[in-house]
């Protein structure tokens, strides 16, 4: 199975052979790893007995997938997917935004889409980042580790869908 | 597996338990299991009309359960999708009604607050209760979005299951590398067998094998003791050889039935040997 499928960013009008190779091309989170990322995330809540909202969102911060553990509180799904959001747009834990918070710069808060609580943690794949973990349900703590759990889990499942691909 | 699970909606609080019986309803509502059931449903029906799709689940209150973007499916598929599953929950009736509605004239329905009157979201139902909605979005049209919703919510529909048909080139095809044919595992199992050497020992605790053989001879061995039998998955186990038990020369056009517990051991075979098993728990 494919792991990535290649984008063109879209130049309109332009004379194919010319001019693709000049194109950048950008690697794209597939549904299966979304799924093993989050098994894994769930395999570290269940050890733990917690609830939780699982999602794994493209590098757009849109939901790939997403999974409300049974008896998870409601309110988590928006915060779940708020997190992971930020993770992949600002391209870096949400963690860092809500020590910003901590440490003084309230004006954090005002960023746009952003989810400045601990449990977003990007999925990277050579440098880039292609999309995010995002998980809410109990403590701030449980939330960050469940996430990089999921986030530690991406290496291996790239590579079981058969590497990367241009 | 747990599919549903029921809740107790408070109706008068701080009530004196025994008295306050009647002031509560009981509503069953989606457990992640029964949400995973129903997005396995919709994707189903997607592959096969090899189209893309978000799939959305949400519980009896319109909360959202699962999600599942096919690859190349649009990025706002995922919120639509979320949108028309809650609102076939909230309003308890499929969102193609509101489209229609909306579509013939009453066009100030779209003010209402949150609500996504686009078709491709119906409730899903247990025995005449609404336990939660799917909504799909981004399929290759509306009517698709539609069609991969009802499938989704088709999930739990009691009723036999449809027909398996199996073309000759299929099982010939099947019986070239052996392989399972139709599996039910929870009730049964039809594999299309091929050995070429012997075995280890088997010992199925729940399935029993009922064999037909099509091709070739083989020596099986029933009963006896197993030596080193070791489980490797549920309810099955695999070992050396077989001491002792009986001893059996099966050729093309033999039956055997070997009831679940028994131990077996294909202990020589010609090559190949071809058998039709089924696998009844």
């Amino acid at each position: 199975m494919k792991s990535f499928r290649t984008i063109l960013y879209s130049a309109l009008f332009v004379i194919a052979p010319a001019v693709r190779a000049e194109l950048p091309v950008k690697k794209v989170m597939t549904l299966n790893v979304a799924k093993k990322i989050a098994a894994a995330a769930e395999a570290e809540a269940n050890r733990r007995h917690l609830t939780a909202v699982i999602v794994v969102v493209d590098d757009g911060g849109y939901p790939l997938l997403l999974q409300r553990l049974d008896n998870t509180q409601v309110a988590s799904v928006e915060v779940g997917i708020g997190k992971a959001r930020t993770a992949a747009i600002f391209r870096r834990p949400s963690k860092d935004f809500e020590d910003q918070v901590k440490d003084g710069r309230i004006a954090a808060l005002a960023l746009p889409g952003a989810t400045p609580l601990q449990g977003g943690v990007p999925i990277i794949l050579d440098g880039k980042v292609i999309g995010a973990i995002g998980v809410s349900g109990e403590s701030p703590k449980d939330d960050e580790d469940v996430a990089k759990a999921g986030a530690a889990a991406a290496a291996a499942a790239i590579a079981a869908e058969g590497g990367s691909r241009e | 597996m747990n599919i549903f699970k029921s809740t107790v909606a408070a109706a008068a609080l701080l009530s004196i338990a025994p008295l306050a019986q009647a002031q509560f309803a009981e509503t069953k509502s989606l457990t992640m299991d029964g949400a995973r059931r129903v997005i396995d449903a919709a994707v189903a029906a997607a592959n096969n009309k090899k189209t893309t799709g978000v799939i959305a689940v949400v519980d009896n209150g319109g909360n959202l359960m699962a999600l599942e973007r096919i690859d190349g499916t649009f990025a706002a598929g995922a919120n639509i999708s979320i949108g028309k599953a809650r609102t076939a929950l909230l309003f308890q009736k499929p969102t193609k009604v509101f489209e229609d509605i909306v579509n013939k004239g009453r066009t100030a329905m779209v003010a209402l607050d949150g609500f996504t009157p686009l078709q491709g979201g119906v409730p899903v139902s247990v025995d005449g209760q609404i336990v939660g909605a799917v909504g799909v979005s981004g399929a290759a049209s509306a009517q698709q979005d539609e069609e991969l919703a009802m499938a989704g919510a088709k999930a739990f529909e009691s009723g036999p299951p449809p027909v398996s048909y199996f073309p000759k080139d299929q099982v010939k095809a099947a019986f070239a590398k052996g392989s399972v044919l139709f599996d039910h595992s929870d009730k049964y199992m039809v594999h299309a067998s091929r050995r070429e050497q012997s075995g280890m020992s088997e010992i199925h605790t729940k399935d029993a094998d009922i064999v037909y053989v099509l091709d070739g001879i083989a020596t099986l061995v029933t009963g006896g003791t197993a030596v080193n039998s070791k489980p490797i998955a549920a309810d099955e186990f695999r070992g050396e050889r077989i001491d002792g038990g009986e001893t059996r020369l099966l050729s093309k056009g033999d039956v055997i039935i070997i009831p679940a517990g028994v131990p077996h051991w294909f202990k020589e075979v010609t090559n190949p040997f071809l058998y039709y098993v089924v696998k009844a728990r």
